[in-house]
């Protein structure tokens, strides 16, 4: 069963919580989630756009209150 | 498979190309593209281990927004990217001499070495050539 950890980097600018996604990558096993939490408008867009490129899988995204919620997994 | 390798010559001392400079690095290598980035002028100042903070990061208007909002440390980033990514700093040989500086001088961890600029040249002519 795949295990979700979660990122809180809100209040960090581009490309803060994206850096912080991918360290977090580094740390987990292939299959497993993170949810990172941004406050940062680019790096929702951003954040997708990257992870389409190095291949690894969107889980979803969704829009809260002043933040984005944005969930990965690790594919590879 | 890799991308075309990105090649990021810094030149200024301005806290905005500097901070461009790291997000592009950054970025770049963590998005499986090779990258090199050659500090040389007086960029290279702000790479020196006794350079204090307040000097390091001096700029215009939007230096005091990224300062004041808290962006993401330009050496930081540059240092994230190497860890993360496939990302390789030089120091240009000629502005150490000029400076009087060794690699030694400069911030720790972050530079492969010092290099020429007809090094990185050549390596540069099969990628893409950024000057800030």
């Amino acid at each position: 069963m795949s295990e979700r950890t979660k990122i809180d980097a809100r209040g960090a600018y581009c490309p803060g919580p994206l850096m912080e996604l991918i360290a977090g990558l580094k740390l987990i096993n292939v299959g497993d989630e993170i949810e990172v939490l941004s406050s940062d408008k680019g790096s929702a867009n951003d954040i997708p756009e990257w992870v389409k490129k190095v291949h690894h899988e969107m889980v979803g995204i969704t829009q809260q209150d002043g933040y984005w919620s944005i969930v990965v997994r690790k594919a590879k | 498979m890799a991308s075309n390798p990105l090649f990021i010559l810094l030149c200024s001392d301005q806290h905005e190309r500097l901070q461009m400079a790291a997000m592009i690095a950054s970025v770049a290598a963590v998005s499986d593209r090779p990258v090199q980035v050659f500090v040389s002028m007086n960029a290279l100042v702000l790479f020196g281990k006794d350079t204090p903070a307040d000097k390091r990061y001096q700029g215009g208007a939007f230096s005091k927004l990224l300062k004041e909002k808290h962006a993401p440390d330009a050496l930081k980033l540059f240092d994230q990217g190497k860890e993360l990514g496939d990302l390789k700093m030089w120091a240009c040989s000629m502005a150490l001499d000029i400076q009087g500086w060794e690699i030694g001088h400069l911030v720790e961890g972050l530079f492969d070495g010092a290099l020429g600029l007809t090094k990185f040249l050549s390596d540069a002519e099969n990628g893409q050539f950024i000057t800030l």
